[in-house]
């Protein structure tokens, strides 16, 4: 049936679709709504309403261990108290998912104008080397179907998988038929707390022993890690490529900016990648091969540029939509400038 | 079950230093869970990080060695996730009191059905030993070099400010008393903290003038007294059980 339904909404119903059984956060707009819809669900799932983010994050961590399909919801100010404990699923390889609407920082910032200034925060967020999964959907639809993913990657992966929102597409309603969108769950792959001598810890640890003096096993361990990342990351290429033949520029948007450019195909190539982290390297590098220049569009800084330089080893540009206003005719300015 | 099956011997010896009060306490609990024989299916032990903390490691069951100051928090979810399992926590007073103090008071109020053993040292042994919130006034640490200017936390307050509650003040001498502390807080459904006055001797006692771990035990031996039908709350120098299953007011 077809409803009109809120990115947020969106969010909370993929995740009880996915299984989620188990929900804490702390009230931050623009995320709220998501903890509200499932605030009408307790009693079905388990639901804390935390004393803060940091408690939020370790109470899913606690449920992930001990069996729950787990959810945390947040916006930037949460997301930064959030940080140790991200890092200490990836260590524990605890499965769960953090949903992070962003909205303009740094600290309270403009709230609660839509931004897209935590994409490096989503990679590098926490201490230490990690490669996290990182999606960003683009439509309510999407918002739906790419929670549910992000619960797959997540169990796939053992690891805390980021989807992140920006504050524009978090409240932008549209007509959808979610009963269309399916996606299958993932099982989980080990077993709860209860079932053996398992020793989850945030160390470096090797059968429940502590490794902390071993540079070789370190190495080891990391090559493992980023192996497993990279390998889930294979089988989640979420993308989207307009291609037109007669353009010379290729534009890389995602998120709100993805959907303002969309008028713009019928001049430029369009590629809105859904899973940014880890980058998707091949796709990228055969979408910019047919392409004389590659600008992307986004509402930081050129977070998401540099990333793109990086991996395809030759010029960007950056058109950066700063504080929280976006409209096509800017953009549009900005790229005649180049 | 024994309770040596309850300890994982692979990870012998323990990080603590010789004469440590965090070992007396750490058996003192797998001494309780033979003797309640608790099955190790049905329990996980976590801890936060600290001397203290490192205890959960010490388990022979499936255990939570979590990030500094978040035990409750982690310990609350898998007790959500999961309301058979029995979940012990097992932490320092920095990590439960100083860090995670703001967990302390949301997770009592929610009346978690958890059982917290806090080793209360007064000190942040494992970083070499700075003021904690529970360090005693004029106490010179690493961090209070003129002797500490503050009162130190009122934990029996904090913890017995909900109507239901149980708070219990034990200590690593009194080892029957500590046991049947352990015991009652298991049993209590609902949120149970027990606080056990502790030592450290190598990054704290060596600091204030004692001489060995002895010493120190000896000094609570002589401190703290056994109250076992408190009226009201404890006195300072007090051990003894506060609880009260109050569930209107
Ligand atoms: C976020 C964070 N801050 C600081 C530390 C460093 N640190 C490790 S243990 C500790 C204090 C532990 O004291 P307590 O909980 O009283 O345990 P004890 O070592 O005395 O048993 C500190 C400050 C850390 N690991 N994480």
């Amino acid at each position: 049936m077809k409803r009109l339904t809120m990115g947020n909404e969106a969010v909370a119903l993929g995740a009880l679709k996915a299984g989620m059984t188990f929900f804490a956060a702390y009230p931050i707009t623009p995320a709220s709504e998501i903890m509200h819809i499932l605030a009408e669900k307790e009693g079905e799932i388990e639901f804390v309403h935390a004393e803060d983010e940091i408690a939020s994050i370790h109470l899913v961590i606690g449920a992930s261990l001990a069996g729950s399909k787990a959810l945390t919801s947040t916006s930037g100010p949460g997301m930064s108290l959030k940080q140790e404990g991200i890092g200490l699923a990836h260590m524990m390889e605890a499965p769960l998912v953090v949903v992070n609407v962003m909205r303009v920082g740094p600290s309270t910032g403009m709230p609660t104008l839509p931004a897209q200034g935590d994409i490096l925060q989503a990679k590098h967020g926490s201490h230490g080397d990690y490669s996290p999964l990182v999606f960003y959907p683009c439509s309510v639809a999407e918002c739906y179907r790419y929670t549910m993913e992000a619960f797959n990657a997540a169990e796939e992966s053992r690891s805390p998988v980021i989807l992140l929102l920006d504050g524009f597409l978090a409240h932008l309603s549209e007509t959808v038929d979610l009963s269309k969108i399916k996606v299958e769950p993932k099982l989980r792959t080990f077993k709860p707390l209860g079932h053996g001598n398992r020793h989850f810890t945030g160390l470096l640890e090797k059968g429940g022993i502590p490794r902390t003096k071993d540079t070789a096993y370190y190495r080891e361990w990391y090559q493992r890690i980023t192996d497993k990342m990279q390998k889930t990351a294979n089988n989640y290429r979420f993308f989207e490529y307009l291609e037109n033949k007669t353009a010379d520029t290729l534009l890389i948007a995602f998120g709100i900016t993805a959907r303002v450019i969309r008028p713009l195909k019928h001049r430029y190539s369009l590629f809105c990648p859904i899973r940014l982290f880890p980058v998707l390297e091949e796709e990228l590098k055969a979408a910019a091969a047919e392409h004389e220049r590659i600008v992307v569009v986004e509402m930081s800084d050129g977070q998401y540029q540099g990333e793109v330089e990086r991996v395809l080893k030759r010029d960007v540009l950056s058109v950066p939509i700063l504080g929280g206003g976006i409209s096509l005719k800017e953009i549009e300015e900005k790229l005649h400038a180049l | 079950m024994r309770y040596k099956n309850y300890i994982k011997w692979s990870r012998m010896p323990t990080t603590w230093c010789p004469g440590c009060a965090i070992g007396i306490v750490f058996k003192q609990l797998t001494f309780t869970l033979e003797d309640i024989q608790m099955p190790k299916s049905e329990m996980s032990v976590v801890s936060g990080i600290g001397c203290s903390g490192r205890a959960a490691g010490y388990f022979d069951l499936d255990s939570v060695h979590s990030t500094h100051g978040r035990a409750l928090p982690i310990a609350e979810g898998i007790k959500r996730a999961n309301y058979k399992l029995n979940v012990i926590v097992f932490s320092g007073d920095g990590d439960l009191v100083g860090i995670g103090g703001n967990h302390l008071l949301h997770v009592a109020r929610r009346d978690v059905n958890l059982t917290v053993i806090c080793i209360n040292n007064e000190t942040y042994g494992m970083t070499g030993g700075q003021m904690a919130p529970t360090t005693k006034k004029g106490t010179k640490t690493l961090t209070s070099t003129h002797g500490s200017a503050y009162f130190p936390m009122n934990i029996q307050q904090i913890v017995t400010s909900t109507p239901k509650h149980f708070y219990a003040r034990s200590s690593a001498f009194r080892i029957s008393h500590l046991q049947k502390c352990i015991k009652e807080a298991i049993a209590w459904e609902g949120f149970a903290f027990v606080d056990v006055i502790s030592y450290c001797i190598e990054n704290f006692g060596r600091r204030m003038g004692f001489k060995s771990p002895f010493e120190m035990l000896d000094k609570i031996k002589q401190d703290y007294r056994i109250n076992y039908k408190p009226e009201g709350l404890l006195g300072d120098f007090e051990l003894g059980i506060l609880k009260n299953d109050d569930q209107k007011s």
